[in-house]
């Protein structure tokens, strides 16, 4: 039954993937990101971390991708060719694979590795609100707040940039 | 019977019971509510003309004439419509309405012939961030409808509904942030069961987080005072301009599904769920002589009071939609980001304090 | 010289409290929901415990089957009014035809055996007829009156619209309402 339902999610966020690719129109895009994002959070929910999966839903697919619709409505894209025309998407294409490759061992080193402390695999509170809200505020206190000082300079950031300077000034 | 098929039927019973009660009953009744209480309210008689064979039932078979009417009428597409997207947006609406019921309690657990019955469909640890994830799918239907439709009018709809809805997804978010530090609890489920005594009703210690929770959940709906994106006097009828027939019923059904769901997600919350004041369950089973008898009369009880309570908020939001003229657009964002989201704010400061001076018991 | 333009605080008028707009939400639904409540009790009142058409506060008629009470004020279709004996009272004297403005009334003039003067033929133009009412303010006699006709008005025929005298003869019980309306204070103050 899961495995079932793994292969269904996982075919359906790869070819939602690749449509998001392939398609020529930037909403179509834009939606089949909606729909990797969708399966990307029933994979979490298989795995038990509900909480990730409904914030992967609530954040990637309700909020952010929302955005990014906005901004091709607002923009009025077009039709253009596909993206997999001519050299240099192949170049791109290249170099985020290769990048992969050389970060993918670190990562996985710093990430996977196992933790001290509470045990990320205890069942009981694995995946809940509680669990990894205490992880959250214990164990990854620091990176927590080092992404959150991120976010309040991208804030700040956006908000300098949005302001009229001749209103300011006057 | 096992007890694994007998949860699978108790699954299907439920689903089949919420979307029959929302589609077959919520869905057409709310037409209805709407004309007739404008009318009541405004000195008006309402509807009255549709009948069969004299009978015309206050105006309640309209609905059913509107169904039949926009069933047989042309689904047009306009030219130069993006198809595919044209057609999937109405789907993409309905599907979060109906959705966002799978988490809440209607009835509360009950045992009948030795199986436990828990009367929600997903009892989720997360059930709130899954309505709200749900919700804020829902965004999609408006604004690819918008898009899709190759229509000016259409594309400013679609272009007002994704600011304006999701700016009050963040803000509704962040108004039940103090409801959920009192209950200790994101799941709907734990926070209706906590609700068994009177006095610890989500609206007696959070009434402010319903004030603003009522005003963010109707401007995520796109109802009046907060219809900015379907606003008729300026974009005809912005995002669904260019829908008729099948898919225009189901924008309605959408929004009339989604007045429900606020309705259910406030009961839920702020009004005890679907306790009676100063009764438990356990009360009612034992009142009406215990065993199964007392479990099936309880749970009726249960889901007739949750059902009643649904009723009361929908005339609420009815009545506000019919008292309130149109925000205008500006005024809509001003409100969600400059009034709603800082007070939101000093609510959950508010709350955390008194809860840590010992002024606000959690439950 | 440079001109000193002024700058003119034009505040919305509203009080600290309206602002706050809350309150002011919850009167406008009080207002809205006394409405209902009070509506709602006159249908209760009407359609459940039978106190009948009187009890109604919404003023909406279901109108083919209740007819709106026309008041006597009310310029409806222009009628000739007969005597006790269906005699036309006009005397043919054509002063309402002088008066009438779009000039809609045509008469021809007789002389009966004892000497009362009538109305040979008394032709009024529907068609163009704007219910005015100066007709019956003109007439000496009270022999043309505005009834609360108010059907067939118009026709797809403007020949079906050239009412002769004996389509507009009315007994003077038809209109005896109007008649009152006519002789009382209240219509006479108005005009003069």
């Amino acid at each position: 039954m899961s495995a079932l339902l793994f292969y269904i999610l996982a075919i359906g966020s790869v070819s939602c993937a690749l449509l998001m690719i392939l398609s020529k129109k930037a909403v179509n895009s834009a939606v089949a990101l909606v729909g990797v994002m969708l399966c990307l959070a029933g994979l979490f929910a298989m795995q038990n971390a509900h909480l990730i999966a409904a914030l992967q839903v609530l954040v990637y697919a309700g909020a952010i991708m929302v955005l990014v619709l906005f901004v091709i409505m607002l923009l009025n894209l077009r039709e253009k060719g596909g993206l997999l025309t001519g050299r240099q998407p192949f170049i791109q294409v290249g170099a985020v694979v290769l990048l992969n490759g050389l970060l993918a061992p670190l990562v996985s080193d710093y990430v996977m590795a196992p933790t001290t402390g509470i045990a990320l695999t205890d069942p009981a509170t694995f995946g809940t609100v509680k669990g990894v809200g205490t992880m959250l505020f214990t164990e990854y206190l620091l990176p927590f707040e080092i992404a959150s000082i991120l976010l309040l300079a991208a804030l700040v950031g956006a908000v300098v940039l949005t302001k009229n300077k001749k209103n300011s000034e006057g | 019977m096992n007890s694994m098929t007998g949860d699978l039927l108790e699954t299907v019973v439920k689903i089949a019971f919420v979307i029959g009660l929302n589609l077959g009953f919520f869905a057409p009744m709310l037409g209805w509510v709407e004309r007739k209480q404008s009318a009541v309210m405004q000195d008006r008689i309402g509807a009255n003309r549709a009948g069969v064979f004299g009978f015309t039932f206050i105006g309640l078979l309209h609905s059913a004439a509107d169904a039949i009417k926009l069933i047989f009428k042309e689904d047009f597409i306009p030219r130069g419509a993006d198809r595919m997207m044209h057609t999937l947006a109405p789907v993409i609406a309905v599907v979060p309405a109906l959705a966002a019921f799978a988490v809440i309690p209607f009835g509360g657990k009950f045992e009948l012939a030795g199986h436990n019955v828990n009367l929600v469909i997903a009892d989720l640890d997360v059930g709130l961030l899954f309505v709200f994830a749900i919700a804020s799918i829902a965004t999609y239907g408006a604004v690819i409808a918008g898009w899709a439709s190759n229509n000016n009018w259409s594309m400013l709809g679609g272009l007002r509904s994704a600011a304006q809805m999701f700016s009050y997804e963040v803000t509704m978010g962040l108004t039940i942030i103090g409801l959920v530090m009192y209950y200790q609890s994101l799941s709907l489920v734990v926070i209706a069961e906590k609700q068994v005594d009177f006095w610890h009703w989500g609206i007696i210690y959070q009434w402010p987080a319903f004030i603003l929770f009522l005003t963010c959940a109707i401007a995520e709906n796109k109802r009046i005072p907060f219809d900015v994106p379907e606003a008729e006097s300026e974009l005809v009828a912005g995002y669904f301009t260019e829908y008729s027939g099948m898919k225009f019923i189901m924008f309605w059904t959408a929004e009339f599904i989604e007045v429900v769901t606020i309705s259910a997600l406030c009961v839920t919350m702020f009004f005890g769920a679907y306790h009676l004041p100063f009764i438990s369950p356990d009360m009612l089973v034992s009142i009406f002589g215990g065993g199964d008898f007392g479990a099936i009369v309880a749970m009726l009880i249960g889901i007739g009071v949750f059902v009643a309570k649904i009723c009361a908020l929908i005339f609420l939001q009815m009545a506000i939609r019919w008292t309130l003229p149109r925000f205008r657009y500006d005024q809509v964002m001003a409100l969600g980001w400059k009034i709603i989201l800082p007070a939101s704010l000093i609510w959950i400061f508010l709350t955390g304090l008194a809860i840590l001076l010992g002024l606000m018991p959690t439950v | 010289m440079a001109i000193k333009i002024k700058k003119i605080e034009k505040g919305d008028g509203l009080t600290l409290w309206e602002k706050s707009y809350l309150p002011e939400i919850i009167r406008g639904l009080g207002i809205t929901l006394s409405h209902f409540a009070t509506n709602m009790k006159s249908l209760v009142d009407e359609f459940a415990l039978g106190k009948g058409r009187d009890s109604r506060t919404i003023m909406t008629l279901y109108y083919p089957e209740e007819q709106p009470v026309i008041p006597p004020a009310y310029r409806g279709r222009p009628v000739l009014v007969s005597d006790k004996n269906g005699v036309e009272k006009c005397v043919a004297c054509g002063l309402c035809e002088a008066a009438c403005p779009p000039a809609c009334i045509h008469i021809l003039g007789g002389e009966r055996d004892n000497g009362d003067r009538f109305p040979r033929s008394y032709v009024l133009d529907g068609s163009r007829c704007i219910f005015c009412g100066l007709c019956e303010e003109a007439c000496p006699k009270e022999a043309i009156v505005m009834s609360d006709e108010w059907r067939n008005l118009c026709q797809y025929d403007r020949t079906k619209m050239i009412y002769e005298k004996e389509t507009l003869l009315r007994s003077e019980a038809q209109v005896q309402k109007r008649l009152d309306f006519i002789r009382s204070n209240s219509f006479s103050r108005d005009r003069y």
